[in-house]
């Protein structure tokens, strides 16, 4: 078992407030794990941390065994790393081809020749325009292409910054709520891709969500946070069965 | 299109100054920049708009003034609570007219709609009271006064004197009338006043109100210095948006902080080194700070990202 | 075939009718001068609007393209001119090399400034570089080397060592637009162009693609500097003087920022309507100067009003009315069109 993204003793400060507190985990090659925790356990938080957007004041973060501590986001993508938003982040005045593409752009080469048109870089433009196609036609989005992203369906705009993430060739992909606000429908669609990008591109995933169904059926290995620490980490049923967890989870008035 | 720039302020009284004077008599201009920097500041944070057409409000402030005064044979005082009345209400119109409609496009849009009403207000003046510069019937007085043991002229005491009693005004206003803490909800977060039953709609068209009050004064009270016409306010304006950018374009105190030193900082440097240094003085402070500090001295990063 | 291969190759019809019309207007461009009846000074003023166009390239690159906003080209304006009139002044070079020097120079002071403004926005970034543009005017007005208020003279232009007149500069000035053109044309479709609209849409997701918000910024100010700096060096050249009277003014600025609103950003003829329109209005109202501000003022604020994305963009509006219609038609030979029009309505419901 190899280690793909790892953080030891994150500790995370806003003010006088610990968002998180020591926090341990490592997601494996090959797998789907999830993260998992009530409102306000510092999520999040922790996944901002681990894609290099927030900044953290112990701990370490390790990428295939190496340290990225001082990496920035856009390194992280260069690493083989990509991520979508819980508040989808796209850029909806722009086609969804246009938004898989942007996914591809560590992909461009060198800039200035791609800007120019160079023989190479339209080879390039020609590789890139057909793998985003092939993207939407995964993702179902192939009769979409041209249309401007706001005026799509939220699930469809969820499916669109999956395959913004994937254009960029990752090896494994965060996954902020990637069911939050999608009807029952769209769930199990998403459900379906998850596991299909996971299969079959053979690309880590690691998840926060909320939707238990979704985390329990799709993930291999679970980790939970509460108050900002680990709370448990195991598989599905290993966790359901956790009496720790079930309380947090009660505390909250939680219904499964 | 070419501009002929004005000097703010006095003339040098000869190279050899004394340094108190100078500083003296460069707060006295800072203080009537900073009418329009923090009218400038009032509007941004509020509506979000930088308001090219202030300097433009005050000119035709200044122009009725003339007009009242001169031809009209009013008394100043009168005249002056004349102008403040129609000023208010082209800040109004403004509003209601131009602003409004596009009160939630991107920033730049509002910029840019500014920039239209300061043409049609240029256009306008010049069209009415032609393109020449004339002299104000109120004349500036440089009687020399003792004060704390520099020379001061009487004209830069009474500017202060007015400018000094705005503030005040403006800080009751803002401190204890309901208006004004409604104008501050609205600053700290537009969307929670509204939801707290704060007509927004009516405190933005009294931040325009304001806007115009603030620029009569500036009007009026400039134009025995750098008399009247069409370009009057073109130097004002862009010290009083630098001023305002110096400050963090948030704080009205930061405002008239900027306003003080970029009177100053020009007056020295007119003084020492030469009179067409004056602007680039402005401009060389404001550059240097938003290199290190890109929100301005007393501004607060990312405020309200949009 | 399907909808998809159907909607692709409109597409290309449709493109390739755009980059007809674009040549076609750049030939007649360039046939003005052959013209019957028209007259030297004709062309130099034709020149004079190819230069607004093309200042007005280089701001709506930024504006449009980047999501910057920038009061101070003016500066650049003046760094392309005073460039190739020092270069031709001293060394007697060739109008071709002082237009590269022009752009080059420019650029380079382009890549400095979005250096030092890399964390600058809105007005603060307004302010800004509209020091910047002072900056260039009081330099150029006080170091001996630009000659301030007196202004440099410049003998006749040559192009390629041939000594040219009113017309063929204006030829000169057409080419160099048309290569400034087919530049944007080409950055804005590449991935460069691509990130430059990721990084005006959202900065952070941009960010989190790989998008190195540092080296595009500052690729952004330096070609759209360049564009105006070559401006820049063909506006001295038009009148072979310069001179701080002209290049101090910071109303340029102004103007080209006008011009790239007016006209709209985000399409590549924006600019040629809105270079010309600066261009027109005080030409047109020379006897009027007031009526010439309040006309600017208020089609500024009509356009703002009621096209907010530029005279282009209300003018392309049917043409793309039409080509929807089309795309849509074409998918609904193949029964598709009806679920991408409920998928439409449950998006408009949320």
């Amino acid at each position: 078992m190899t280690s793909h993204l790892r953080c030891e003793n994150v500790t995370v400060r806003f003010g006088g407030v610990v968002a998180c507190d020591k926090v341990n985990l490592d997601v494996e090659e090959g797998k789907i794990v999830g993260l998992i925790g009530p409102n306000g356990a510092g999520k999040t938080t922790l996944f901002n941390v681990l894609s290099r957007f927030q900044p953290y004041e112990a701990g370490h973060v390790y990428f295939r065994g190496g340290p990225v501590d001082n990496k920035r986001p856009h390194d992280m993508i260069r690493l083989g790393m990509a991520r979508t938003y819980q508040n989808i982040k796209l850029f909806g005045e722009q086609t969804t081809l246009a938004n898989i593409l942007i996914g591809a752009h560590r992909l461009i080469g060198n800039p200035i020749a791609n800007m120019f048109w160079l023989p190479k870089a339209r080879q390039t433009e020609r590789t890139l325009h057909n793998r985003a196609i092939e993207i939407a036609e995964m993702l179902h989005l192939e009769n979409d292409l041209d249309t401007l992203v706001r005026n799509l369906p939220y699930g469809y705009q969820k499916r669109v910054e999956l395959a913004r993430a994937l254009a960029s060739n990752p090896e494994i992909i965060l996954l902020d709520e990637p069911v939050a606000g999608c009807n029952e429908e769209e769930t199990n669609e998403l459900k379906e891709i998850v596991r299909r990008v996971n299969r079959d591109l053979g690309i880590t995933i690691f998840l926060v969500e909320h939707d238990m169904s979704m985390v329990m059926t799709v993930c291999d290995y679970i980790y939970v946070i509460n108050f900002g620490a680990n709370l448990a980490d195991g598989s599905p049923t290993e966790v359901q069965k956790n009496p720790d967890v079930i309380g947090a989870y009660l505390g909250e008035d939680y219904h499964a | 299109m070419h501009r002929k720039t004005k000097k703010v302020g006095t003339a040098s009284p000869g190279r050899r100054v004394l340094l108190g004077q100078q500083i003296i008599s460069g707060l006295a201009s800072g203080s009537l920049y900073a009418l329009t920097a923090v009218a400038v500041v009032v509007v941004f944070r509020n509506t979000r708009t930088i308001n090219l057409a202030q300097g433009d409000f005050a000119m035709v402030g200044a122009f009725l003034a003339m007009v009242l005064i001169k031809d009209m044979h009013l008394n100043y005082y009168l005249a002056l609570a004349a102008v403040v009345v129609a000023c208010i209400l082209l800040g109004i119109l403004t509003e209601r007219i131009v602003m409004r409609p596009i009160a939630d496009s991107d920033w730049l849009t509002l910029f840019t709609a500014t920039l239209g009403v300061y043409y049609i207000l240029h256009g306008v003046a010049g069209w009415v009271w032609g393109r020449d510069t004339k002299a104000f019937p109120v004349t500036f007085d440089p009687t020399p006064i003792n004060f704390a043991g520099t020379i001061v002229s009487q004209g830069h005491l009474i500017n202060m004197g007015w400018a000094i009693a705005i503030g005040l005004v403006l800080y009751v206003f803002f401190k204890y009338t309901k208006q004004g803490i409604a104008m501050r909800a609205v600053t700290d977060d537009p969307d929670t006043a509204q939801l707290m039953g704060i007509p927004v709609r009516f405190i933005v068209l009294l931040t325009w109100g304001m806007a115009g009050f603030l620029a009569a004064f500036a009007g009026v009270l400039l134009s025995p210095i750098v008399y009247v016409s069409p370009e009057m306010m073109d130097q004002v304006l862009i010290k009083g948006y630098v001023a305002a950018v110096f400050g963090g374009l948030y704080s009205i105190q930061g405002a008239i902080i900027g306003a003080l030193m970029i009177g100053v900082a020009e007056n020295l440097a007119g003084g020492y080194l030469g009179a067409h240094y004056k602007t680039a003085t402005a401009f060389a402070m404001i550059v240097l700070l938003l290199t290190f500090r890109p929100q301005g001295l007393f501004g607060i990063q990312k405020r309200r990202e949009i | 075939m399907g909808r998809k291969e159907i909607v692709a190759a409109l597409k290309t019809k449709f493109e390739r009718q755009n980059q007809v019309a674009v040549v076609l207007l750049f030939v007649a461009a360039a046939l003005f001068p052959f013209m019957p009846g028209v007259e030297g000074w004709m062309a130099s003023q034709a020149s004079l609007i190819v230069i607004y166009i093309m200042a007005a390239q280089g701001v709506s690159l930024l504006v449009g393209y980047t999501g910057l906003v920038t009061v101070g080209h003016g500066g650049f304006l003046a760094i392309g001119a005073y460039t190739s009139a020092l270069l031709t002044k001293y060394f007697g070079i060739d109008l071709s090399l002082g237009l590269i020097a022009g752009g080059l120079m420019s650029g380079l002071i382009g890549y400095g400034l979005g250096l030092i403004f890399l964390r600058l926005s809105g007005a603060f970034m307004a302010i800004g570089t509209l020091g910047f543009a002072f900056f260039i005017g009081a330099i150029i007005n006080n170091v001996p080397l630009f000659e301030g208020r007196t202004g440099i003279n410049l003998p006749a232009s040559r192009i390629f060592g041939v000594k040219i007149g009113d017309f063929g500069f204006y030829l000169v000035a057409v080419a160099a637009l048309a290569l400034t053109t087919l530049l944007i044309y080409c950055v804005v479709r590449s991935g460069v162009g691509r990130a430059f609209m990721a990084l005006r849409d959202a900065e952070k997701a941009a960010e989190s693609s790989g998008v190195n918000r540092v080296f595009y910024r500052t690729l952004a100010f330096s070609i759209s500097a360049a564009i105006t700096g070559v401006a820049g060096a063909l506006n001295g050249h038009v009148v072979n003087y310069v001179s701080s009277e002209v290049y101090a003014d910071i109303w340029y600025s102004v103007d080209f920022l006008v011009a790239g609103v007016v006209g709209g950003s985000a399409l590549l003829m924006g600019p040629f309507i809105g270079g010309a329109f600066i261009v027109m209005v005080p030409f047109f109202l020379e006897k009027l100067a007031d009526f010439a501000y309040i006309l600017k003022g208020i089609v500024l604020i009509a356009v703002l009003l009621l096209a907010p994305a530029g005279v282009a963009d209300l003018l392309a509006r049917p043409f793309r009315a039409m080509r929807r219609r089309r795309l849509a038609a074409a998918g609904d030979s193949l029964g598709l069109v009806g679920a991408a029009a409920a998928r439409a309505q449950t998006a408009e419901g949320r």
